[in-house]
């Protein structure tokens, strides 16, 4: 802890804060850890993983001393430079979407807490000890009712607001210092997604401990548009849970469909396995302007901005339930509710109700009345083709298109009646919409689109929230010691290069027993692939977290759950205490948890706080490659690197030579790259020769499949002692490392990072 | 050339912008010029292909015309692999612009860091950020693109081709200078 903690009463608050008088374990050196606090563990990290910019803007435009030009060796009116400009950005990014979050807690938390008030127990079923990985090892608490979380979710706060303010004209100078504020603020998103996750589990009697939740219809064909259609968007239950309950109290829930897109739609089907999700963020503006939805209802984060002109044209009501988007609606929250009805469907106007019981009942009435008027039937081919001659080929939309295909060329042949190449291309559409508001003919490119889109439906798996504790203790060992290769979590939005990549990633880690978990968006997408036996990726592989599993933790917030259960292998499995111990846990996590996450759509500032949250609990990150706009990657260069440790047994500090994990944060180009690279990443130092072999195995095997045969250049690098040598690959791997001169060398006892750099933690505090 | 207004303080876009070429011969020169260039060779140059010939075809061409070595960069080697020629170097695209970046890097001849630095079939937004990395963190070489669009953080770009048939000719035209000139 800071230095000035320690000369002040803040320690003392800090204890009382979280109740370090009840000895469930000794509390660490870092509980609720400040900016300073684990600034020696992140400098560590940066040193072998520096931070690789790519300033997406040559300029500083913040202040009134610019625009500052930032190019070759010129600093801004305030001193900064360019490296240092990127470094804000991304902090400030992390911090938005650490707010995101934060907020989307603590809205949760007032919300349930006003209805059963704060004394009420977190219980997440019995296979659920260690509830919250997170907040028992940043914050030190463990917390026991609602009234807990708020501890929590309000340290986050007041962190946030000190990393916001070292944003501000004339502070911070170093990238570095930077940096380490944007690992701070990735480290307390994930505090903050864990609130919001168990308060909603709590709160709304999600499933949990359980891994075999209910299989949910998928896909927008999944929807009764013959009914009154209720659409959510966004991310936050509130609105949704109350609008079921309204349903259901009234008799309603068999003649209104309910629906959502996006990490709602995933929080939906957690509350009912009757809600349909219709799909990613992607599909959103697509499905809106389809019509289906009579009524749509928008909470918080990943919603359109424009969607009062989207559901105006496509003759759709809109209720804004939360604070956080009102659009500049009227306020009806205190209005009669009859009166708001009335003139939502007379006057077709649009409010922000934000009293979730009335926006529920508005919904339901609203839906009922004008879903027999509407006009709900998909554009036919023929009618597609006649608005396609309209296109003459300019290429305008080619010249907006962020994921830089041709939507014109596939527009043209509609126009013959041509319609394979749309199909293909509906796959690469990230739902953006320039296309269409840049068209000079004002082709509805969106509802020509229509014809391509799917009408099959699919089966995504509810989300299941945490990892269960018999889960961990189950896969603890073989994870640490590689004998299952590792854990994908493939994660978070939709700005992929093509929609399939995702059930395809997962098929093939899942096929190859790693232990594959999903969320967000992405847990959408993996379920829109069917086998040859009709089969998605949820009903080919087993629910459980083992080797060969697919799990859906949930939506955006219970990616906190994935690294929790990182935290729990290193609690549960190897018996450390995790209590205001975040450093241990790191060192832990980044040493012998062969995981990697996988977040190949990632388009929002939230992805970035979640993926350098995870760089800071020491799992590495691959990006797709839209992620380069991000400005910040962690990269090693590899053999010209410092992949020391210490080896805690002998109290010795070993030059390792292999780079495992290799990078932190890392963009790739290709699927065929990607996965090529996730084998790579899930390699830890402390993998056994068995382990080492089967990680090795996949590395080569992929490698030879996606890169043109042949071995990675950097097998040598990774093979320690003859036993690591896979035995398929025995005869290639042994020539190649004769031929390179390569020296066997012995496996670390015990590596840590702990040691190599100053810090409070003793070196006994690693050994288990 | 872009144009930069006088009080550049309020209206500055930002880019320091590439060196629009259209002549074949001044890019055949820039290369011949360079001691140590390096072709890096993207994953679109196996997607595309100019009447029928894939654009790492054209890309090995030059390589070949010009003595460059190459760097393959995602699967491309798989390709070339196939094609029975074996890269200089394998790097993904952000790994060898990091090694780029340091002016003590030996180069994947071992020889040095490189003077200039061609990119060809890297999907545009990638490709730019890349650009943008050397731009402003390696001032010790040159980048340039073959493209078939401007890319404005390079130091030497290609224009806008609106037709296909204009960036194959320009490539055929360059291949032919540098045989030339070798």
């Amino acid at each position: 802890m800071a230095k000035v903690k320690e000369i002040t009463r803040k320690l003392e608050e800090i204890q009382k804060k979280i109740k370090a008088e009840i000895p469930w374990e000794p509390v660490g050196p870092t509980p609720m850890p400040e900016i300073p606090d684990l600034r020696n563990w992140d400098m560590r990290l940066l040193k072998t993983y520096a931070p690789f910019y790519a300033p997406f803007c040559d300029l500083c435009c913040f202040c009134t001393y610019g625009k500052c030009d930032l190019t070759e060796t010129r600093r801004g009116g305030c001193g900064i430079d360019i490296a240092t400009q990127q470094a804000r950005w991304v902090l400030l990014a992390c911090l938005m979407g650490c707010s995101a979050h934060a907020a989307h807690g603590g809205h949760i938390l007032e919300f349930l807490i006003e209805k059963y008030g704060p004394d009420k127990k977190i219980d997440l079923g019995g296979s659920i000890n260690i509830e919250a990985p997170h907040i028992r090892t940043v914050v030190g608490l463990k917390p026991e009712t609602l009234g807990d979380l708020v501890i929590a979710i309000e340290y986050v706060f007041k962190e946030i607001t000190h990393l916001l303010d070292s944003t501000a004209m004339g502070q911070e100078g170093s990238y570095l210092d930077y940096e380490s504020k944007a690992l701070h603020a990735g480290m307390l998103d994930h505090v903050g997604m864990e609130v919001a996750d168990i308060a909603q589990i709590v709160g709304f009697n999600y499933p949990t401990s359980v891994a075999d939740t209910p299989l949910i219809d998928l896909g927008w064909a999944a929807v009764d548009k013959s009914k009154p259609v209720i659409l959510f968007v966004g991310h936050n239950p509130a609105t949704s849970t109350v609008v079921i309950d309204y349903l259901r109290e009234n008799n309603l829930y068999d003649q209104v469909e309910v629906c959502g897109v996006c990490c709602t739609a995933l929080e939906a089907s957690r509350y009912s396995d009757r809600a349909k999700v219709v799909g990613p963020f992607s599909r959103q503006l697509f499905f809106i302007r389809s019509g289906i939805a009579d009524v749509i209802m928008t909470d918080e984060q990943c919603i359109r901005t424009d969607m009062p002109i989207e559901a105006s044209k496509a003759g759709s009501a809109l209720i804004a339930t939360l604070d956080k988007a009102m659009y500049g609606l009227e306020d009806a929250s205190e209005m009669d509710t009859e009166e708001i009805v009335k003139q939502m469907i007379e006057d077709k106007k649009h409010f922000a109700i934000l009293d979730p019981r009335k926006a529920a009942e508005v919904a339901a009435k609203v839906a009922m009345e004008i879903a027999p008027q509407r006009r709900k039937e998909w554009l036919t081919e023929e009618e597609a083709r006649e608005l396609s001659q309209k296109c003459n080929d300019c290429g305008m939309c080619e010249q907006v298109c962020p994921n830089l295909f041709n939507i014109g060329a596939g527009i043209a042949e509609v126009a013959k009646g041509k319609f394979d190449l749309i199909r293909e291309q509906f796959n690469l559409c990230v739902g953006c919409g320039k296309c269409e508001a840049e068209c000079p003919r004002k082709l509805p490119i969106f509802k020509i689109m229509q014809i391509a889109a799917s009408k099959e439906t699919w089966k995504v798996r509810a989300g299941r929230g945490p990892i269960m504790d018999t889960e961990i203790r189950t896969v603890g060992a073989p994870i640490t010691l590689g004998t299952i290769p590792g854990v994908v979590a493939i994660v978070g939005c939709s700005n992929f290069p093509d929609i399939r990549d995702i059930a395809e990633m997962v098929d093939e880690f899942a096929k190859r027993k790693y232990i594959v978990v999903v969320s967000g968006c992405s847990a959408m997408v993996a379920g829109m692939w069917k086998d040859a036996d009709g089969k998605t990726v949820y009903e080919k592989y087993p629910p459980n977290f083992d080797m060969g599993g697919v799990v859906n933790v949930g939506s955006c917030v219970a990616n906190s759950h994935i690294t929790g259960a990182a935290i729990k292998i290193a609690n549960i499995f190897a018996a450390l205490p995790l209590r205001g111990n975040y450093e241990v846990m790191a060192d832990y996590v980044l040493n012998r948890v062969g995981a990697v996450g996988i977040a190949w759509g990632a388009y929002s500032q939230k992805a970035a706080s979640i993926a350098t949250g995870c760089n800071r609990l020491g799992i590495p990150v691959i990006l797709g490659p839209h992620s380069s706009k991000y400005r910040r990657l962690y990269l090693s260069r590899k053999e010209e690197d410092d992949w020391r440790v210490m080896d805690a047994r002998k109290r010795e500090i070993v030059d390792t030579v292999e780079p495992a994990p290799e990078h932190l944060a890392y963009v790739c180009e290709t699927k065929e790259k990607a996965m090529v690279m996730i084998p790579k990443l899930c390699i830890r130092r402390n993998d056994t020769p068995q382990g080492r072999a089967i990680k090795l195995n996949h590395y080569i095997s992929l490698h030879k499949k996606f890169m043109g045969g042949g071995l990675p250049e950097d097998i040598h690098l990774f093979v320690r002692r003859d036993p690591d040598i896979p035995l398929v690959y025995k005869k290639e791997v042994r020539e190649y490392l004769q031929k390179i001169g390569w020296q066997p060398r012995e496996p670390v006892g015990l590596p840590t990072l702990i040691g190599t750099y100053p810090s409070k933690v003793p070196v006994d505090a690693v050994i288990h | 050339m872009s144009v930069i207004p006088y009080h550049r303080v309020n209206v500055l876009t930002g880019i320091k912008s590439a060196r629009l070429i259209e002549d074949a011969q001044e890019y055949a020169d820039l290369i011949q010029k360079a001691k140590r260039p390096l072709l890096v060779l993207g994953p679109l140059l196996l997607k595309r292909s100019l009447d029928g010939k894939l654009l790492i075809e054209y890309a090995l061409e030059i390589a070949k015309a010009a003595n460059i070595p190459t760097c393959a960069t995602a699967q491309v080697r798989a390709k070339m692999a196939e094609l029975g020629v074996k890269p200089d170097s394998f790097y993904d695209v952000v790994e060898i612009i990091n090694a780029l970046k340091d002016p003590n890097w030996r180069g994947v001849k071992k020889e040095g860091n490189h003077d200039l630095v061609v990119f060809f079939g890297i999907r545009s937004d990638l490709g730019e950020q890349g650009l943008s990395v050397l731009k402003h963190f390696a001032p010790h070489l040159k980048t340039m693109t073959l493209c078939k669009y401007y890319f404005p953080n390079a130091n030497y770009s290609l224009p806008n081709f609106r037709k296909d048939e204009q960036w194959k000719a320009f490539l055929e035209s360059l291949i032919d200078n540098l045989k030339k000139g070798a």
